[in-house]
């Protein structure tokens, strides 16, 4: 299983890699939703990506609604990992084509308890 | 004519975002612990790190924090996993110390009024500077490890330029 992690802070992107690399995902990431979709089009296209909704250049939202208009990418799991957390913004991404939304601070139980019912860990998969 | 008040969240709710985030970016073996310091007191930390994010929307806020320079390393460290013994650079602390704002931003965001957007966080090496229209309504001092640490939310009146 490969995962893309998009978020802006490098630190953020450091808890969740090791969170991913343990559950034996390969990793790669992106600092913001332009760059993410220039290496979904460049590369080999990951099973999961964990979307943060604030960035510069462009935010998560925008990124999920960019990955929905693109045919070739429906098979990929798109879960929003942020602090925004006002319902309507949830309902607005999980509509837009977001599968699961984690919201920051989260523990690696709750991530893996995600991925896990996505069918991306475990016996599931 | 009366003004309408507005709406601000307490002490509690902060001390309480905080003590979650914190504990998950840096785990419990070091409490946060309360500190208690004179109203209007500065921050009195010669080596401070401190950044802010605003609210705009159906709230309209600022969230800040101010950390000393261990307290930012170490927060840095421990969130990108770094070797004991190596050098955390400025720039990992500008980072770390942004993401610590942005979870406790858009945390306290989800407790006042809405629809409401979160900015970017804004990060310096000293104390923040902001708006002079902006009131304190809810201040946390804590020490972690025996350094402080504050946490503030401004509230900014309807219509004032950001």
């Amino acid at each position: 299983m490969k995962a893309l992690i998009i978020d802006d802070s490098r630190a953020m992107r450091s808890i969740l890699r090791r969170i991913v690399t343990a559950l034996d995902f390969e990793t790669e990431e992106a600092g913001h939703g332009q760059e993410a979709l220039d290496k979904l089009r460049d590369g080999e296209l990951p099973d999961v990506c964990l979307v943060d909704w604030n960035m510069p250049v462009m935010d998560g939202y925008t990124f999920i609604t960019e990955v929905r208009s693109n045919p070739d990418w429906r098979g990929m799991t798109l879960m929003m990992v942020t602090t925004e957390s006002e319902q309507r913004q949830i309902v607005r991404a999980l509509a837009a084509g977001a599968h699961e939304y984690v919201i920051k601070p989260f523990t690696p139980d709750a991530i893996a308890e995600k991925l896990e019912m996505l069918g991306l860990v475990g016996g599931a998969a | 004519m009366t003004a309408t008040a507005i709406p601000a969240p307490t002490h509690d709710d902060v001390r309480g975002v905080v003590d979650e985030v914190w504990e998950t970016l840096l785990g419990d073996a070091a409490p946060l612990m309360t500190r208690l310091v004179p109203a209007r007191a500065p921050f009195d930390s010669a080596g401070v790190w401190s950044a802010s994010v605003s609210v705009s929307g159906g709230w309209q806020g600022i969230v800040t924090v101010e950390l000393t320079e261990y307290v930012a390393g170490a927060l840095a460290a421990t969130m990108l996993a770094l070797p004991e013994g190596l050098e955390v650079v400025d720039a990992d602390i500008a980072d770390a110390v942004g993401e610590l704002v942005n979870m406790v931003g858009g945390n306290v965001k989800s407790l006042m009024p809405g629809p409401s957007v979160l900015s970017l966080p804004s990060v310096a090496a000293g104390r923040a500077a902001f708006s002079s229209d902006a009131s304190e309504v809810a201040r946390v001092d804590v020490t972690w490890a025996e350094q402080p640490v504050r946490v503030c939310v401004h509230v900014v009146p309807a219509g004032a330029a950001r």
